[in-house]
This record gives C-alpha cells, structure tokens and sequence, in this order.
C-alpha cells in the first residue's frame, strides 16, 4: 500500500452534556485509508461507524459533541485542528460523502442538474454554461440515461436507484479525493444495490477514488471492499485485509458478526439439507390458506373533470397454497406486489378477482364469516417495529387490550397470560411495565410478536419483520420465530425483500415480480436450481460473505 | 405544464362557493334589526314615505324574489343600486377599492418580508438570545389585536414624533404612500407574527435536516446552506398558512380601515351595515369573497412554482 491519503490516530470524541459527565462516544479510533483502496467499515447501529465519518469532516451532529484527541492527517493537513473556513474547501472538495437515504438528502425543491452545477460552481470555479456541461457529462458517467433532458429534473421524479446514483453525481461533482459512503445501497433493491455498488467500483477505477464503505452488511464487504474495519461502542475492535479477516477473524464480535450474516448456512438449514425438508404437499390435509388466481389493482389516480389514468394492476393472477405449520417467504422487489398480496389475504385490499380460502371458510362464499375468522385467527408483524406499537401504552397494556377484546379468557387470568406471551417471545416479564421509547427495536419487534401471538393465531403473517433491524438482532429474531413455529405449531407467512433471511427461515418459497409469481417450491429447490431468469438475476445479485463468489465482474481488482 | 392545469378548472369549482356566500350573505343581512327606508327618512318618517322607498327598491317584494333579482343581475354584472349613495353599487365599489388592493398587497408583502427576516434571524440563532428576543415578540404580537396596535403607532409615530399622517388616504402618490405606511404596518406587524413563527420552526428543522448535512458535506458555507437550500423548502409550509391568514387580512382589512379613516371598501360596507344598505354590503361581500377565492388560486399557483413535487 502506498502512503494513506488519509491517516486518523487515536481519534477522540466525546459528549459533553451541560451538567453531566461526558460520555465517550469515540475512543481513540486509530485507521489509515490508502490512495483508491475501499476500506469497509462494519458495525451495528450505535456502533459509531457514521459518526467516526463526520468526524472527518468535522460535521458533528450536535454542539455538545467535539473531538477531544487526535489528528485527522488528510496529506499535510490535520483536519482536526484546520479552521472552519479551512474545512468548507476539504468537505466536498478533498472528501465527499453520500448517504444511506438520497430521497431525504437530495433538496427536493432544486433540479437535479443544478444540485450538480452547485458543487462545479463553487469547488471548481466553472461558469454557468460550463458547469452544465460538466454536470451533464457527470450525470452520463454515474448512468443516467438521457443526461440533456434529466439535468432539469427533479429528485422526485426518480426511482430511489436513481436518486442514489444521482447523489453520487453530486459528490463526483466537487471532485473529491476520498469518498465516504454511509450505508449507500441499504434502501435499495438487491438487483439496484449491485449496480450502485458496480458504479462505486467503476468510479474509484477512473477517478482513483479512496472509498471508505460504512455498512452493516459483510456480504458487500467481501464483494467490495480491499481491508475491513469492525466498529464497536465506538471502539475499532478490529482491523485487516478482507481475506485474512474474513478466514480468520481475531475478535469474538466480529466472529458473531460473519456467524449471523444470513448468506452463511445455519446449523438448521444444514440439518434441512440432509434430512430433505417434509414434504408438505403429500399429506392429505387440506391447505391452511388457498389463495386462487388472485387479481388486485388500483384505480389510477382520477381528478373532477380530469379522466381516469388508468387502473394498475398490482397482483396479477396469484396462486398458492399454505399447509399447516409451514413456513414460507414471499420475496420480491419493491413494487412487486407482494405486500399488496399480503394485505388481499387479510383482507385489508379489496380484490378485483380470483378467491381466498382460509380453513374451509372462503372469501367468495361468505365474505364476512371469512373476514370475521380472519381476524381471530391470523395476526400480523409489521416491519418498522417502533411505529407499530402505541408509544403510551405499556407492553403489558398492549396485550391485555388484545386479549380483553378476544374475550376468550377470564378478565382475572389475563395478567398471568401477558407474562406468558413474554416469556414465548424471550423478554423478561418485567417487560409488561415499559413503553416503546425505552427499549431497543429488537425488544419492541418481539413485543411485536408477543402481540400477534396474543390472539392464539393460526396463520401469522410478517411483512418485512427483520428488515429494519440489525444483523445479530436479525439473527435472533429469526430464531424466535423458528423456536415459536416448533412450539405452537405456527403457520407463517413471511415477506421480505432479503432473500438470504428467507432462504434461512423458510420451507418454502414464493418469488414475485410486478405483481406475479415467477417461481415457487422449496427453499432449497429455488434457491439451489432456480428456473426462472428473474428468479436466477435475484439470487445473483445477493452479495456473498465468500469473496470468492464474485458479484460484480470488476470488483474484485485488489490492491496489491 | 400539467401541473398547471388546475389553474383552468379550478375557477368552475368556484361557483358553488360564490353560490353559497351569496346565500349567507343576503340572508344575514337581512337579519340585522332596521329597515334600509327608516334609516334613511330619519325617525320622523311618515309611513307612506317609508313605503314609496321601499317598493322603489323592490324590498316590499317577497324574499324568494328579492333574491332571485340579486342573482339574476349579478349575472348581469350589476349589483343593483345603494340605498344611501343613489348611485350603482359595482361603480361605488370601484371607485372605493384602490386604497384597499393597495393596502393588502403592500401589507402581506410586508408581512412575508419581515417574516422572513425574523424566522431567519431566529433559526440562524437557534437557541441564542435573538431566537428567544424573536420567539418573545411574535408570541406577544398574537396576543394584540391588531386595531389596538394601530392606535398605538398612530400615536407613536403621528402624535409623538409627527412623522407620519394620523389618517385618510391621500391624492398624490408621495402622499399615498405616507398615508398608507402605518395601516400596512399594522396588518403586516399582526399577520408576520404567525408567519414567524411557523417559517422559524421550519427553518430551525431545515437546518438539521438531511438535505442541508448533505450541503454541508459538500463544503457549501453555511450562508448558501440556509439560503438556497434550508430557505426554499422551508417557505413551501408558510405559503399555505399565509393562504389560510387570507380570510382574517381581509377582515382585518376592514378594521384597520375604520381606524385609520381610510375611504376604502372596508369602510364603505362598515357604513353600508350601519346604514342598512343591503345592496351594498351584499355587492361588497361578494367582491371580498371573489377575491379571498381568487387570491387562494393565486397560493396555490405559488405553491406549485415553489415545489415540483406538488400536484393539484
């Protein structure tokens, strides 16, 4: 490795509340970054990671923080010392940064072009007709189709693989040295984050680019990245190149970290490949749910006197069946219907046509006994797991207001059912006295599930449930629900867009694009042999912690 | 543009809230207690002479029919004729609206500007002794009305200092514009305070929120933060409240016209009340409600033109 572009030792930061004792949030973070080398920096929400990179450019998120110790040496300069006038040239200029969610990053009310041209005027000294000319070239190079005519729109207009790649825009146009990249593809689509995680690879090819990469996900670790950082309560716990770190990490955290990336098989995925899974469709019991030739679609958004513009058609033709007891994923893209289904199986979307039966009682025959048995026996786990719980009421509230409005057991034993209900999903029973804004999301996405449970459920359906929680927790959620499936014989319908957490957890295994099946069959049957194209570009596309197993064609230029 | 296109249909959706007004207005008018007739004639007027005025101005007629020939010649174009002015109710209000068109636009165009220097001055400050100075001042100022703080610049500035005219409305331009500087004050002063304090809440969110990390993290200063990016977004909220606030400006209107003895329309239908002079205060309050309507398209337009996203 030639001399870093940027060298960080023993940064400091702490948080000095007025009239409190500063906490330590960074505590002597030590890490070097070589001239275009892609240095992946891991760990879990809190961990640090992102304020370590605001730190380099001296973006604290609060007043209160402030760096304590240490130097930021980026060439001569140490940042950490340098001027605030000093840094409006460094930030942008020298060190770029995009974020995790472009939709809320990019200023919505500015085109596109110009939040380009900003950059090229002000970094660059362009003119005005230069830096639209610079800024379209820009736009060309990060992939927008038609450059000319996109300079004038808005961020709105596009799709969020768009909008990132616009962001990227916006930072290639202050021509940084080093480009900080926080979390770029997790809101993406697994197919987009491939492309946006190429387009990287392709930028620090011809640009040079030093990347620090700040993700949860090893698997793009080891698709991307040259060395791995491991940030931990504001410590680096570990560091080295991807390989060696990968094969044999040194640190018990980082262990647990590769153990839970959902690519990895686990012990139970391994027991399922020997004993082959059972074969549910050979038993004579009739499916749990039937959902036949199932058409849902939205009317087109209509005005007074304006005409309709068309209906959409988000579910098109869908079939499947669910046996008792099984487990299976739906997994799709964003847009692909497959909430939309979810939400016509419950009920809670109209259908234009086709049918859903549910334990002999059918939709078409007797919608309101079917929605009536419905609502008593299924039960849903939503993803974001703090919005989904009412903020003022306790856990306990919670699931005695579910279990007095089921009726089905005595008002005196309803305390003793709560503590039960807890201990199912792993909390403590002290938990029947807290509230939502005082536990963690893995804590409020289990009281999440003790409330589905509440209503002694036959079929649970779980849109997203893991998708906002982070990895090690992911891990444990997942175990939950295996644990629960085993216990009370629960039937589950789990959707997702992460095909890995579905390959871990399900029986089987329904794929879903604009609004059809594409495939479905065992896990392991689609996941090892898919026959669909979609299917196949899908899995392709998920970016294994085996660097070897490459994703993208050109990532995989080491540094030497 | 298509986005635009509400401007062209937005008009016919009009009609039945100008349908409705008319209604409202023509029967509270008539509620008040009074006769047009006796107000005019004086109280030792002979009955007879009561009648003549009456039936010369069809008040003798039935309701029904009374409003049958308001809406049938406000299709006409005509708001039929003052009872105390003797002359056509639509020419009386075009010769009394310019001091009023005038007064409202300097005074919301005020008010906006001196919004956005507080808010600004507020949320670049946000928790320092400005802010709070801000916060202090545009919450007191909700808590005047407006007509009190009127008196209180007249006599502060017309009757301590001498600088300004206490009232009326004056014939050359120079003496217009000294006229009309307290009475747009006044309103500016009442409706900037609400103005304020929403663009201050959104500035000081805007200041945090993604859009100006991602300018900063771009190394733009902290001037061109605030200004073109934190500053447009945060406007496109205080555009709508300032629609809504149109309704009170116009009845403020009306106030700050009495105090200040301005020969506005304002004026006129306080008089055209007190007098009975039901077409009057009808042709008045349907002119008011046109332009209430007219100047919430005109909101939504700068709505639109201030932020793509939006449809209508």
């Amino acid at each position: 490795m030639s001399a870093p572009v940027l060298a960080v030792t023993d940064l400091t930061v702490t948080l000095n509340r007025p009239g409190g004792a500063p906490r330590l949030l960074l505590d002597r973070v030590s890490l070097d970054l070589g001239k275009g080398e892609v240095l992946g920096l891991v760990g879990e929400s809190g961990s640090g990671k992102s304020l370590f990179c605001r730190t380099l450019v001296r973006l604290l998120p609060s007043r209160n923080m402030q760096i304590e110790n240490g130097r930021i040496m980026l060439g001569e300069q140490d940042l950490a010392q340098a001027s605030e006038t000093g840094m409006l040239s460094v930030r942008g200029g020298r060190i770029g940064m995009i974020f995790q969610n472009p939709t809320s990053h990019l200023d919505p009310v500015m085109s596109i072009g110009n939040q380009l041209s900003e950059g090229l005027r002000y970094h660059q000294k362009l003119d005005a007709p230069a830096a639209r000319r610079q800024a379209i070239a820009i736009l060309r190079q990060v992939g927008f189709p038609d450059p000319e005519r996109q300079f004038d729109a808005y961020p709105h207009e596009f799709s969020g693989g768009m909008r990132q790649r616009a962001m990227i825009g916006v930072a290639l146009s202050c021509n940084p040295e080093i480009l900080i990249a926080d979390e770029p593809t997790t809101a993406l689509d697994v197919t987009i984050q491939a492309q946006i995680l190429q387009l990287l690879m392709d930028i620090r090819r011809e640009r040079g680019l030093s990347i620090i990469l700040i993700t949860h996900d090893l698997g793009i670790v080891a698709q991307t990245c040259d060395r791995i950082a491991v940030m931990r309560e504001g410590r680096l716990i570990e560091q080295g190149r991807k390989r060696e770190l990968l094969r044999s990490p040194d640190h018990f955290y980082t262990k647990t970290l590769i153990g839970s990336h959902p690519s990895m098989p686990s012990p139970a995925m391994e027991k399922k490949a020997l004993t082959s899974p059972p074969d549910f469709r050979a038993t004579r019991d009739k499916p749990l749910l039937k959902v036949e030739d199932v058409d849902v679609c939205f009317a087109g958004a209509g005005s007074l006197l304006g005409k309709q513009s068309g209906s959409v058609r988000a579910v098109a033709g869908a079939s499947l069946e669910i046996m008792a007891g099984e487990i299976v994923g739906i997994v799709g893209e964003s847009g692909s219907g497959k909430s939309t289904l979810a939400r016509a199986i419950l009920g809670l979307t109209p259908i234009t046509s086709g049918n859903v039966t549910f334990d002999g009682t059918s939709l078409r025959g007797d919608p309101g006994a079917f929605l009536a048995k419905l609502r008593r026996e299924t039960a849903m786990v939503f993803q974001d797991p703090y919005n989904a719980l009412n903020p003022r009421m306790t856990v306990g509230e919670m699931l005695a207001e579910v279990l007095k409005v089921q009726g089905r057991i005595p008002q005196v034993d309803i305390p003793a059912r709560v503590g039960e209900l807890l201990d199912l999903v792993e909390l403590g029973r002290e938990f029947a006295e807290r509230r939502p804004r005082s536990m963690s999301g893995g804590q409020c996405q289990r009281a999440g599930i003790a409330r589905a449970l509440a209503v002694n459920p036959r079929l649970i359906i779980a849109d997203e449930s893991t998708a906002a929680l982070d990895v090690t927790i992911q891990a444990q959620i997942l175990d939950l629900f295996r644990t629960l499936k085993e216990k009370m014989q629960l039937t589950l319908l789990f959707i997702a867009h992460d095909l890995a957490i579905v390959r871990n957890l399900c029986d089987r295994v329904v794929v879903m694009n604009r609004g059809q099946i594409v495939e479905q069959g065992t896990s392991l049957q689609v996941f090892e042999d898919p026959t669909d194209s979609y299917t196949q570009a899908l899995i392709r596309a998920i970016p294994d912690i085996d660097p070897d197993k490459s994703l993208l064609p050109l990532a995989d230029r080491e540094m030497a | 543009m298509h986005r635009y296109k509400f401007v062209l249909y937005r008009p016919i959706q009009f009609l039945p809230v100008l349908f409705g007004i008319s209604i409202v207005t023509f029967v509270l008018v008539r509620l008040i207690p009074g006769d047009p007739a006796r107000v005019l004639l004086g109280t030792r007027a002979t009955p007879t002479a009561i009648a003549n005025i009456r039936s010369q101005y069809g008040l003798d007629e039935p309701m029904w029919l009374q409003y049958f020939y308001f809406v049938k010649n406000l299709f006409h174009g005509e708001m039929g004729k003052s009872i105390l002015y003797k002359i056509d109710v639509l020419k009386l209000i075009l010769t009394r609206i310019e001091p009023t068109l005038v007064l409202v636009l300097t005074s919301v165009t005020l008010s906006v500007l001196i919004a956005v220097f507080m808010a600004a001055l507020a949320a670049r400050n946000h928790g320092r002794f400005a802010d709070h100075a801000v916060r202090v001042v545009s919450t007191a100022g909700i808590g005047f009305p407006p007509f009190w703080l009127g008196l209180m610049l007249i006599i502060l500035f017309s009757v301590n200092l001498d600088l300004l005219p206490v009232s009326g409305y004056g014939r050359t331009l120079g003496d217009k514009v000294a006229h009309l500087i307290l009475p747009s004050l006044t309103i500016a002063l009442s409706l900037s305070t609400v103005l304020t304090r929403s663009l201050r809440a959104a500035m000081v969110e805007g200041l945090r929120s993604d859009i100006a990390t991602a300018a900063r993290a771009r190394g733009m200063p902290e001037r061109v933060v605030f200004w073109r990016h934190v500053f447009p977004n945060s406007m496109v909220p205080t555009i709508n409240l300032l629609a809504i606030n149109i309704g009170w400006l116009i009845g403020g209107t009306v106030v700050i016209e009495s105090v200040f003895a301005i020969p506005g329309i304002g004026q006129l239908l306080v008089r055209a009340i007190f007098s009975r002079d039901y077409m009057v205060v009808q042709g008045v309050a349907m002119v008011l409600a046109c332009a209430t309507v007219l100047i919430n398209l005109i909101a939504d337009i700068v709505t639109v033109a201030a932020d793509p996203r939006v449809k209508l």
